[in-house]
């Protein structure tokens, strides 16, 4: 194996030379990137904005003020400051779907990589749970456990959304890892008596980054997209005001009446976030997969 | 024995299991959840400050559980479940109390099965053919438009699209209601006036399901004839000299349908599921807003009968296209 700086190097310059090559690519970084240093520089601003205290404190101006320089979106029905709402809602949002899409893929790997390579009555068993899991409609069993187990907290209900979004990514690895294990090096790995662990970590693994990015900006989108639905219908920890909390706050406040282009604001956070990350998956999927690329042609 | 006949004995076992185990866990869910639900919904209440004695409440608790039949052991509970359900009794609601829960999921699926099967067919139609059409027409200016723009709105969630709806419709252009499923002042019946406020009502939650899942649909079965296009049997039907129109109609279409249909399965799954925070969105009176409702009140017998209605209709409907699949798909009738 080469020296670890090296590879690294090597790794830096290899997704530059990938991110030059693909239009969509580049243009979703740019934007995911832009969204994650909007949601790092946050406390800075809000406390630079704000002082010691919160943009979702209540009362902090009045109810339903209207734009101004110290409240740029103005304030919502109980006086909390919706510019701020909206970058800290940016930044529990990533959080939650980072975390959650880390947890999900690991899941989805394990499960797609023991499916794949040990074939048989286990990839029998697995496909079948991972396949009733995808026609099955988990999402109101989700909204179900939300609204009965009451003590969530940013882990819990990352976790929770880890459980159930991880189905799709493992789809997706288990078919990668079957058409690799057909591959020459994979047997003259197993020939030149390799165990299976070191198989997956240092023959198949590396061969496959752009696919676990892959599941892992999906199952980041899964994420998302359950608990901006969650919040939407009134549930989820009160006390992580995410983006879904904010369009609900929003749309019950009325400010479709009073203020639309707040309601505009907040949804094209998301829009962005959801954009962004696709058009990366695209991307990759174009680079990686050539006769995608030659048959969209786009 | 007959490889369909096989085929279909296989499916049927499958799904019934399935349900079964499906049902199991719906049972099992709501008693593994600490607190029991009637304790939840008297706690709920009490929060709201509605009962406010312990000692009534606790008597409350005692009087529902006998009600419901969550005095007995588990397995007995289950027993007594299985029982009910087979004769279509999901026990009594405790938001319309004494109403059956299943009384006020009847009363709102009408609204449900319209709102989604319209816009599920034409979504599903209208992917297909401009797919196909744009597929047959790759890299033309119309093909790049369209499909980038396909591409662009298929990534939108459906509820997101429904805020920017009635965002444009509702409130910019001031054209389109939206909230409820038909105007206030009128009465249900079945008169012109009545029909047209429903369709003015139902227009924005099926436009945002068809234009969020109908450009998912193009942009796949676009995906689709072009593979198909590239294939040898393709460029043999065109030496043949056969006309455009049943190139496309015989060739492509059939060949672009059968993973279109595999994937219209996993589709409504996902749509029976967002219907809940659509309907919210629009305040539609179908059972995805029934459900959001009991799930805010912890109404759970009314909750436990919508999960198991969806679930059933998602397994069900996967199970038909499963059957359907060896008409369609002749390699199935000969391998199984």
């Amino acid at each position: 194996m080469d020296k670890l700086p090296g590879r690294i190097a090597g790794t830096f310059k290899y997704f530059s030379k990938l991110l030059a090559g693909n239009k969509k690519l580049k243009v979703g970084v740019a934007i995911f990137t832009t969204i994650i240093v909007l949601a790092i520089i946050e406390p800075y601003v809000n406390r630079l904005r704000l002082g010691n205290r919160s943009p979702d404190e209540i009362g902090l101006g009045g109810s339903y003020e209207p734009p101004s320089p110290r409240f740029p979106l103005g304030t919502c029905p109980w006086g909390r400051d919706i510019f701020g709402m909206l970058l800290l809602g940016t930044r529990l949002t990533l959080v939650i779907g980072l975390l959650s899409g880390i947890v999900a893929t690991a899941i989805a790997v394990l499960l797609g990589f023991i499916s794949a390579y040990k074939g048989g009555l286990i990839d029998h068993a697995l496909r079948s749970f991972i396949d009733a899991f995808l026609v099955i409609p988990t999402w109101p069993i989700f909204v179900i456990i939300a609204a009965y187990v009451k003590i969530l907290g940013l882990i819990e209900i990352s976790l929770l959304l880890a459980l159930f979004s991880w189905g799709g990514a493992a789809r997706i690895i288990r078919a990668q890892v079957l058409s690799l294990k057909e591959r020459e090096f994979i047997n003259l790995a197993i020939v030149s008596g390799m165990r299976d662990l070191e198989i997956i970590f240092f023959e198949i693994l590396p061969n496959f980054a752009p696919y676990i990015i892959i599941s892992l900006t999906n199952a980041i989108m899964g994420a998302i997209f359950a608990e901006t639905g969650l919040r939407l219908i009134g549930l989820g920890p009160p006390l992580l005001p995410t983006l879904g909390y904010l369009l609900n706050l929003t749309l019950s406040g009325g400010f479709l009446t009073i203020r639309p282009y707040v309601v505009a604001f907040v949804s094209a956070m998301l829009i962005l976030i959801f954009l962004s990350l696709n058009l990366i998956n695209i991307g990759l999927e174009e680079e990686f997969n050539p006769r995608l690329k030659k048959v969209t042609g786009l | 024995m007959h490889p369909l006949i096989s085929y279909a004995a296989k499916r049927i076992l499958t799904y019934l299991l399935t349900l079964f185990i499906v049902v199991t866990i719906t049972f099992l869910l709501f008693r593994l959840i600490p607190g029991d639900p009637i304790s939840s919904f008297v706690g709920q209440l009490q929060a709201q400050g509605r009962y406010a004695e312990a000692e009534k409440a606790q008597q409350i608790i005692e009087e529902y559980k006998r009600m419901f039949g969550l005095d007995k052991d588990l397995f007995s509970q289950y027993i007594l479940f299985l029982k009910e359900l087979l004769r279509g009794n999901l026990g009594p609601s405790l938001i319309g109390f004494p109403r059956p829960a299943q009384d006020l999921i009847m009363e709102r699926l009408p609204w449900t099965i319209g709102l989604l099967g319209i816009s599920a067919v034409i979504a599903w139609a209208l992917g297909l053919v401009l797919g196909c059409m744009l597929g047959w027409k790759r890299d033309s200016a119309y093909d790049k438009a369209f499909t980038t723009a396909s591409l662009v709105l298929s990534q939108i969630p459906y509820y997101l699209m429904a805020v920017i709806l009635v965002l444009i419709f509702t409130y910019y252009l001031k054209v389109l209601p939206s909230g409820g499923a038909y105007s206030p002042k009128l009465t249900p019946g079945l008169y012109w006036e009545f029909i047209k406020s429903v369709i003015e009502y139902g227009t924005l939650p099926a436009l945002s399901l068809i234009v969020a899942s109908g450009a998912s649909w193009l942009v796949s079965s676009r995906f689709l004839t072009v593979t198909i296009l590239a294939e040898d049997y393709l460029h043999f039907a065109e030496a043949k000299g056969l006309k455009t129109s049943r190139i496309i109609k015989r060739y492509i279409l059939r060949n672009a349908l059968l993973p279109q249909i595999t994937g219209l399965s996993i589709n409504l799954s996902f749509m029976l599921g967002g219907q809940i925070v659509l309907e919210t969105i629009f305040s539609y009176p179908g059972i995805g807003y029934l459900f959001a409702t009991a799930i805010g009140l912890l109404d759970y017998n009314v909750i436990n009968g919508v999960l198991l209605l969806i679930i059933f209709t998602a397994l069900t409907a996967n199970f038909i296209l499963d059957l359907l699949y060896p008409l369609i798909d002749p390699r199935v009738r000969y391998h199984g």
